[in-house]
Parts: structure tokens; sequence; C-alpha cells
């Protein structure tokens, strides 16, 4: 492999789907996000008399069966609706706990599938289901975990070692989650809001997406739609401290940049933002100053889906790639549910309304617990 | 070539240290050895010792390869990734942390035992300690020897996105009552990777890789970290 940045692939999205407690496909969820409805309520799926917090998006259901995991009934939901995958298509998942929920079974003396919960066990149980040639590996990078994964799954693309990829996230809520969530004080008593002066902390949820990228070559060689262009992406470490970000937001800046810098695009040519807004006091201040910083003074749209489907963890990145998708596809950027009062710097950026998205580029990114950040800048398929 | 190793580092049940400076352990009943940070970095550190033995074990390693590479000093920060790959990861802790919430109530777990469930949080560690600003990530897969993290931190500096990746795997062994045991040898193993070494005497070699995803050393293909390690440093191996 001679190294540089000469002749590489255009990356396209093929195929995408998402499974959000806001609905069972992309349509459904991205219906709600539109419309701002919220999913969240309190929940039911295991006791939370003792936690000041209790609430979360949460799929009804999901517990089909005694011994399985979660994630795996989740999986089954989320491939209902896709088209078939190459069997030579290459896999990376992404999650931050696969089938905790089976260890949290295991403890209590229930029956449990025991390799459910590996972090492996994820790839493995999408490769056996879609009869993929490769076994496939998992990332996790904390709440950036997928983000990094479809990073990781371009440039398998843009290097020329796969022309297939698909991606694959899945994360839900546990009391494993939700207990070291509310003990680090972050969760939120209420419904989160994102971006919102009054915001007082993230509200969890369950979720997963998968996403086939292509090169271009290949997709017009079997004449697959375009959802959208994968153009650039970009990840970094704060190098700060392991659970609060970098309030001067350099670590997000340096991964937008590098996305930026990949796509060959300006940061004017960014019409929208799918940002992390998880609606902590200090993702969201750190998120709006490295906005500042790369955007300077230009009112960008700004909007975080969290506060309709829940902080999906692992499956956040590939969840929110997909709406961005599906937000350039249909020229409209949603609404941020729960935002009433703008935080500083979000006045005429965040919005509690439809707006209408004028460009053909956005960008998503994603933070997380040990420092990371992560970026991808999005374009619109052609027609 | 892609890239050249100029680090590595390790801890075993039988020995501990890098490529050019390492110690033979006392091994007892072939265990990991407990590591502290004055073994480390010869000074206390009460941060070190917070860490559960995953972390410890995967940041000793790393300090080791760094300070073997001769970038272990901060002076500034640097874009360099880390990639791990794992098979239990913080599996023990996962277990400690609910054991904890069963006991006590989810109300009263730790924050900072909650923290350490997640497989990436010591590369945070690391980042922070040795100001490394590249992305940090766990692997998991299912194939052998240790390579896809490996191939992915390659791919990451043909494309010119990192000049400088650690690379390696740690793993600490299946956690004692945990039913499901995969054939592997316990301990952590680190590469510092580097596109352009400003010491060309430091290499141990040159890496390469194949569009089939074949990884070379030295022109020869590698099938694990373990024979990655042999290649490196030949006269250490009995």
């Amino acid at each position: 492999m001679e190294s540089g940045r000469t002749e590489i692939a255009k990356i396209w999205i093929v195929d995408a789907n998402v499974v959000t407690a806001l609905g069972k496909d992309l349509t459904d969820t991205w219906e709600g996000v539109v419309n701002g409805v919220s999913a969240i309520r309190e929940i039911s799926r295991f006791p939370v008399e003792g936690y000041y917090a209790r609430m979360a998006a949460c799929i009804e259901g999901l517990a089909t069966s005694q011994d399985r995991s979660m994630i795996a009934a989740l999986v089954e939901q989320l491939f209902a609706n896709m088209q078939p995958v190459p069997p030579d298509t290459a896999l990376i998942t992404a999650t931050t706990k696969m089938g905790i929920d089976n260890l949290e079974k295991l403890k209590r003396g229930q029956p449990a599938r025991v390799p459910d919960i590996l972090l492996s066990s994820l790839p493995e149980l999408i490769s056996q289901k879609l009869g993929l040639r490769t076994t496939g590996i998992n990332i996790s990078a904390s709440c950036a975990s997928s983000t990094i994964a479809i990073a990781r799954g371009a440039g398998l693309i843009a290097s020329g070692r796969a022309d297939a990829v698909l991606i694959c996230c899945a994360d839900v809520v546990t009391e494993f989650t939700f207990s070291g969530f509310s003990a680090l004080k972050v969760v939120s008593a209420s419904p989160c809001r994102p971006f919102d002066r009054a915001r007082s902390g993230l509200t969890l949820g369950d979720g997963a997406a998968a996403l086939v990228l292509m090169s271009e070559e290949r997709a017009l060689r079997e004449a697959r739609d375009c959802v959208a262009v994968v153009r650039g992406w970009g990840a970094s470490n704060d190098a700060f401290h392991i659970t609060s970000p970098d309030p001067d937001g350099s670590g997000l800046v340096s991964a937008i940049e590098q996305a930026l810098s990949r796509s060959a695009l300006n940061e004017s040519d960014i019409s929208a933002v799918s940002a992390h807004g998880t609606g902590t006091l200090y993702n969201d201040l750190m998120e709006l100053t490295a906005f500042r910083r790369v955007f300077g003074g230009r009112r960008i749209p700004i909007y975080s889906a969290k506060g309709n489907i829940g902080h999906t963890t692992g499956a956040a990145g590939g969840i929110e790639v997909a709406l961005a998708a599906k937000a350039l596809a249909e020229r409209t950027v949603p609404p941020t549910a729960g935002f009433k009062d703008p935080e500083q710097g979000a006045e005429g950026c965040v919005s509690a309304s439809v707006v209408s998205l004028t460009g053909d580029v956005c960008l998503t990114t994603n933070s997380g617990f040990g420092g990371i950040n992560a970026a991808i800048v999005l374009e619109r398929g052609p027609a | 070539m892609i890239a050249a190793i100029t680090g590595v580092g390790w801890v075993s049940t039988e020995t501990m240290g890098s490529g050019r400076r390492h110690q033979v352990l006392q091994s007892k009943d072939g265990e990991l050895p407990k590591i502290v940070s004055r073994m480390v970095f010869g000074e206390v550190s009460p941060r070190f010792g917070r860490l559960d033995e995953y972390s410890k074990l995967g940041l000793a390693a790393i300090a080791f390869a760094l300070k073997d590479a001769k970038q272990d000093q901060l002076n500034e920060k640097r874009t360099a990734g880390i990639i791990v790959s794992s098979i239990y990861g913080c599996l023990a802790t996962d277990m400690e942390y609910f054991e904890q919430v069963i006991a006590n109530g989810g109300n009263l777990a730790s924050p900072n035992l909650f923290a350490l469930t997640l497989p990436n949080i010591f590369l945070g560690e690391a980042a922070i300690r040795f100001g490394l600003t590249g992305p940090g990530f766990a692997v998991n897969g299912a194939e052998p020897g240790g390579t896809e993290g490996l191939k992915l931190a390659l791919e990451s500096m043909f494309l010119d996105e990192n000049p400088m990746m650690i690379v390696g795997t740690s793993d600490p062994g299946c956690p004692p009552l945990f039913p499901y045991h995969v054939e592997m040898a316990a301990g952590a193993l680190f590469f510092v990777l580097e596109k352009h070494p400003p010491d060309a005497s430091l290499s141990y070699g040159g890496l390469d890789m194949t569009l089939r995803g074949d990884v070379l050393f030295n022109g020869v293909e590698i099938q694990s970290l373990a024979s990655l390690f042999q290649g490196c440093l030949p006269h250490l191996i009995r």
C-alpha cells in the first residue's frame, strides 16, 4: 500500500436503518424526531424506586427471550426492514456494553446465555444472522463508538481493503448503565433538554443502527441507491480528563477539522450540525464552544435528537448519521426536543422548530468518556 | 513501508518491561504481577492506584513501549492514537461493579468503578499522561492473534490520519467464576508505530500491509502480535 490521499474512493451509504424507542425503522424514528415527539417515559424494565432519576427512552417488548440479551431482539428488528447485505461485506460493529443485561441475569442467578456478555459477540451474532463471510470486529469507544466505527469503515473502503462495509451498532438501557450514570450524577430527573439553559443531564435510550457503506464504483455497478455520501471523518482525544470534556473544545475542533480536511470542504460548506447534545452541563457547553471556534459568528443550524430517543450511548453516532442522511434528503433540520431557553451560544442555532436545510452537507459529532471525539461529514447523495 | 516499530512494551507472567530494558519476574503460579505505579513510572501515582487490573496492565505496557521509543516525556501534546484489542477487557470490573449494585442498591454504586467499566477508558488515562491526542478505542473480534487492531492502525497511518499509533493487546484473562473460557494468554503487549521516526536507530523494522489485509514485518507476513514480538525481539523467545 502506498501512503497518501490520492485516488481515494468515494463512499456511499447505500442502505440505512435504525430502531429506537420512537419506532421500528428509520422512517418512524425520523417522523417522530421531525415532529418533536419524545419517547422518554418512566422506566418499567427494572426497579427505579431507589434512584433520583427514573426516566429513559426504552423500546417496549425487547425482553423476548429468557436467556438471550435484549440486543439479540434489537438486532432482529433492525434487519427486518433492510435489503439483503452481500455476503462479502466487511463488518464493523459498535457497542459499549453489548449483553450486559445477561451479566445482570447471571449475577442474579437467572438463565443467561453467557457468550452474549462479551463485546465480540455482537459481530458474531450479526455475521451469523446475515451469512457474512467475515466474523467482523467490534469497536468500543464510549459514546463515540459507532462514529468511530463509521470512520474505520470508511477507512477500509478508502484504503482499498474493502468495497462494502456493514456498520452495525446497538446498546440498551439496563440497570447496570442506569445506575452508573446515576452515580455519576449526570442523569436528568426529567426528559433531557439539550442546549437549554435549564438542562440538568442526560436521558438514556435503547437504540440500534445499521449502515451499509460502499465504494461509489461498486454501488453504481450494483445500481444501489445513495442514501448519502460519507465525505470525511475525524477523531481525536482531549487528553484532558477521563469523564469530563475539555471545556475549550479543542479535541472536538480537531476531529471536525480532520473531517473537513478529508472531505476537501470548508466550514462554510456545512449547512447543519447534528450535535452530540446530551443535555449535560459540560458536554453542551463544550460543543457550543467548539462549534463557535469552527464556524465563527455564523449562525449554523444545530440540533440534537436525544430529547426524542434518549442517549443511546454506543449506538448514538450510527443512529444520528442515519437521521442526518434523512435530514439531507428531506432538506429539513429537525427541532431539538426539550429545548426552550437557549444556553449562551445556542441562540439562533438551536431551535424547537423545524428549519429548512438549505445546503448539501451536514456535520455529525459525538464525544465520550475517555476524552474521545469523532466527526463525520455527510453530503446529500446524487439524485 | 507504512510505519516503523520504534517501541515494544509488555507485561506477561514471566517478564515485564520494554524491548531495550526489561526484567524477569518471579511468577507465582503463572499469575500476572500486581503492578504498582513505581514499577512503571518510578514514582507513586494515586491515579494509577485507582485503576482496575485491566487498565493497569494495559497502561503499564503502553508506558513501557513509549519509553522504549523515547516518546514517554510529555513536552507537548502530539497526534498519536491508541488501539487495544481484548477478549475479556474490563469484564472483571463489570462483575465487581454490578455486585456492588446488587449489594448496596444502584444509588450507592461507585461512580469511579463505573467509569472503569468501559474498555477504552484506560486509553484516555494514557492520553492524559503522555499527551496523546489521536483517537483511542478498543477492538474486540473473533479473529485470534490481535492483528485486527494492528491493521486498523496501519490503515489510519496509510490514510495520513495519524503519524504515530500505539497498538496492542491487554487482557487480564477470564475473571474468576465467569463461566465462559476463551483460550488465550493473559498479559499486555504494545507496539509504538511511527511513520517518520525521528531516530531511525530505534527502529525494530518496518510494517506494511497488502490490500488483502496481510500484515508484513520486514517483508514477512505475520499472523499475530506474538509473532510480531518474535520478529522484533527474536533473542527473547525461548
